[in-house]
């Protein structure tokens, strides 16, 4: 492979589906040894075109040339097949096979027509290690984290010799250590010479990483421009068509008593001794590295995993919480990390999703009164402007940060004094995460407790009125939010103090 | 290559509730209305006989039994249960006892024991799938041999005879026409229907069908529903057995074996979703209307029995394939 030579050129690519156009004469060029990234807001047409491009989609009208030869993909085994590798925001790995298993799936090596097992495991092994992956490849994929899961992944895409990579999200599940990771991984592919397409909300990665940047909005390629020359304001401009003045605005709110403590607790495993308190009125922004103990201790607080030691009070008083539902009568409210397994039942529309933990008390005699169930759903379709602003719309049909503030609205629905949000704007666009911001500053200026769990440091510095780092398992003393910068919490995230 | 197939199975859970193109959305709603009035228009020019109150009557008559089933059948598909398998030794027990018990406790409180037995036998099921975690398909089975075990042994392995006449007359007896036992499976259609689509406990079996975490985490007592869908169906099943067994006056240990998949057929031609989370007890009861008709117009045209069953074996297959197919349905801008 040559150095400068275009390893993808997509001409006038247009898709529609019955109703919508996704896609409007988009074009995208891509160099072999050069990372290309893509960034739009939600249903700017991001996923659209990485369909099209990994055979999932045929286009509508449109060509796509590799590495100078027009192709014809139908399935996404044709892709496969001209070298185009996608590594999805979801992984698509099996939890009960080896690390190594997972790499070759499908492509396992061969001796007298049985799987060489040994061999499979020495390649996987030189693989990870050739990417700097400290995993054993014989280790059940379940054990891993999600980071680590990740990095099999991306050595599953990588192994099958790709000449094309399509990253979406990749970092969406990494904390900033993994993520530096992750680019010196990108930089060796990129090295090799293999044409890398990254799509990411996240802008400042973008910046680091990517030579070139293609801007969609709306289905429509907006602009391509060389990464060096475009700053993460210009990028957002070009995204939502206007400009973005504070990407965090903090609304000033007045700090009341302790509501909720949490003395000391720990689960044995996950998290120990524990301690810290949130105020009303204040956003206690709970932070560390991917795996230091952050979700499995607000999955306790809320009843979901069982602790071992330690006390939770509310308003002073010791509540033992063993469910969710002695969380939300106690009032916590917890809105939790995965929108997809935790956080929605697809099925069910925004209405009967929001009013799910308060279904009982919207009965009498065991029906549910519709009146009272309509009247709260629309109550906050309106109030968050949620899109579309039908209550009857099948949860599923709406965008991730529409989901995320539908989610939002059914915790509220319970009446909290406490708000515990885990990765409240992962993976929603510019607009609804400044949106997903406000409703979390007027949740605090009318007295609510908010604890934010947020692995993005621009996020917790911006919004957090004190931060609670956390460390394998262990939380720091809060810091002052007059007291807080990156270097800080990355020194207390790490436990590596800042040159 | 092997790595597809699989990438498409992960992206599957969601995916059915996300698309619908207008054709897609008419199919899946009125796709069965349609086949049940092509049938019927099939019926009524091959038969001379098919379209006669006479015959709907029958239809309906044979319809009722297992449509008892469909109903609480429905609650178990619905809450992600897959199937309830012990229906035959429910029924069996619903049967056996209503007549066994009438000389020693009168005949009122032998229909009501039988239904609170069966019932129980569900709640056994519930327990053992709700709160023990253990896979439905062996929980009913299991507890399922068991309790036919239990009623074999109680009554010797023999057929048990009714000793009340006047219980035979009263399920046999008609209203306007119409038999006593369908008026009571269509009451338990609306009661069913009712409890699924607007009570919470109806909301909560979708939810948990639906998404069994996110359910779980929205203070759902999840376990309590999937265990609720198992004690409904036993009762449905025991209210089936014990009308079975009044009106036949005789009940055998195996007088309930092949409900089980009638019921799953029906529910699952109705458009109930297997993976649960998704389906009314009205598409259910259309399933079993449709399914019964075809039976019925097999049967007049003297369709034989293997073929008949190779019929309804591709019905249950083809209304599969199309729930995985509109789970599969991607698409619509992302």
């Amino acid at each position: 492979m040559s150095a400068v030579a275009t390893a993808l050129r997509m001409r006038g690519i247009s898709k529609t589906f019955p109703g919508v156009k996704a896609l409007s004469n988009v074009n995208l060029t891509v160099d072999f040894g050069r990372v290309h990234a893509i960034v739009g807001e939600n249903g700017a047409g991001k996923s659209t075109l990485m369909k099209v491009l990994s055979g999932t989609y045929l286009p509508t009208t449109g060509t796509t040339d590799i590495a100078g030869v027009e192709v014809r993909m139908r399935k996404p085994a044709d892709a496969q097949r001209l070298g185009i590798r996608m590594v999805h925001q979801e992984l698509n790995l099996v939890p009960d096979l080896t690390v190594a298993e997972n790499v070759y799936l499908g492509r396992m090596p061969r001796k007298w027509g049985l799987a060489d097992k040994a061999k499979m495991v020495r390649d996987a092994a030189a693989i990870l290690d050739e990417l700097g992956a400290a995993i054993d490849p014989k280790a059940r994929l379940g054990d891993l984290s999600i980071s680590q899961q990740q990095l099999v992944e991306i050595a599953k895409a990588y192994a099958a010799g790709p000449r094309i990579i399509v990253l979406d999200e990749p970092t969406s599940s990494l904390s900033e250590h993994e993520t530096a990771a992750l680019f010196r991984i990108l930089r060796k592919m990129k090295q090799e010479g293999i044409a890398i397409v990254y799509i990411s909300h996240r802008l400042k990665e973008v910046l680091e990483i990517a030579d070139d940047v293609t801007i969609l909005r709306d289905g429509s390629m907006i602009d391509t421009r060389p990464a060096d020359g475009i700053t993460a304001a210009e990028m957002i401009r070009l995204m939502v068509g206007r400009e973005v003045t504070n990407v965090f605005p903090k609304t000033p709110s007045e700090i009341g008593a302790p509501v909720l403590k949490v003395a000391g607790l720990g689960d044995g495993y996950n998290f120990r001794d524990v301690s810290f308190e949130v105020r009303a009125g204040e956003i206690l922004g709970l932070t560390g590295l991917v795996g230091a103990g952050r979700t499995e201790l607000a999955r306790a607080v809320f009843g979901m995993a069982r602790v071992t030691e330690g006390r939770v009070e509310i308003g002073g008083k010791p509540v033992a919480i063993n469910s969710p539902a002695a969380a939300v009568r106690a009032g916590i409210a917890y809105v939790p990390e995965d929108r997809k397994d935790d956080g929605i039942v697809p099925s069910l529309s925004v209405r009967e999703n929001i009013s799910l933990p308060v279904l009982r008390k919207l009965s009498r005699f065991g029906r549910v009164s519709m009146s009272a169930d309509r009247k709260l759903a629309e109550s906050y379709t309106k109030d968050f402007s949620i899109v579309p602003p039908d209550p009857e719309r099948r949860i599923s049909l709406l965008s991730g940060g529409n989901q995320q503030k539908a989610v939002i609205s059914k915790w509220l629905s319970t009446n909290p004094s406490v708000l515990i949000l885990d990765e409240p704007t992962r993976g929603v666009d510019v607009g609804a995460k400044a949106e997903i911001h406000r409703i979390i500053g007027e949740l605090v200026a009318g007295g609510m407790a908010v604890v934010m769990i947020s692995s993005e440091l621009s996020e917790v510095l911006g919004v957090c009125d004190r931060v609670v780092v956390m460390r394998d398992g262990h939380a720091s003393a809060p810091v002052e939010r007059a007291a807080l910068s990156e270097a800080r919490i990355m020194a207390l995230a790490t436990g590596e103090e800042a040159a | 290559m092997t790595d597809v197939p699989i990438q498409m199975q992960q992206g599957t859970a969601n995916e059915r509730f996300r698309s619908g193109g207008p054709l897609f959305d008419l199919l899946s709603r009125g796709g069965l209305a349609i086949a049940i009035l092509a049938v019927l228009i099939y019926g009524s020019l091959a038969s001379p006989v098919f379209f006669t109150a006479g015959n709907f009557v029958n239809v309906l008559t044979s319809m009722a039994i297992v449509g008892i089933v469909v109903v609480g059948m429905t609650f178990v598909l619905v809450v992600g249960g897959l199937a309830d398998l012990s229906v035959p030794a429910t029924i069996a027990c619903g049967a056996i006892l209503s007549l066994a018990l009438q000389p020693v406790i009168g005949p009122v409180p032998a229909f009501a024991a039988a239904i609170a037995l069966a019932g129980f036998c569900g709640l056994m099921s519930g327990l053992l799938i709700g709160y023990v975690g253990i896979n439905p398909i062996v929980a009913t089975l299991g507890v399922g041999t068991i309790v036919l075990g239990i009623v074999q042994a109680a009554v010797g392995g023999v057929i048990v005879y009714g000793t009340n006449p006047d219980t035979a007359a009263l399920v046999k007896s008609r209203l306007f026409g119409i038999p006593a036992i369908v008026l009571i499976f269509m009451a338990v259609a609306v009661v069913g229907h009712f409890a699924l689509s607007r009570s919470y406990w109806g909301r909560w079996t979708i939810a948990t069908g639906g998404n069994y975490a996110a359910a779980e985490a929205s203070a759902v007592p999840v376990r309590a529903v999937k265990a609720g869908a198992f004690v409904i169906t036993g009762l449905c099943a025991g209210l089936s057995g014990a009308l079975l067994g009044l009106t036949l006056q005789s009940a055998r240990p195996l007088v309930g074996t092949g409900y089980e998949f009638s019921a799953i057929t029906a529910v699952v031609v109705g458009g109930v979703s297997i993976m649960g989370g998704f389906g009314s007890v009205p598409r259910a009861i259309a399933g079993l209307v449709f399914v019964q008709l075809l039976t019925n117009v097999m049967v007049l045209q003297g369709v034989r029995t293997p073929v008949q069953g190779f019929a309804l074996g591709l019905l249950i297959a083809i209304a599969v394939a199309l729930d995985v197919a509109l789970r599969r349905r991607a698409g619509g801008a992302l």
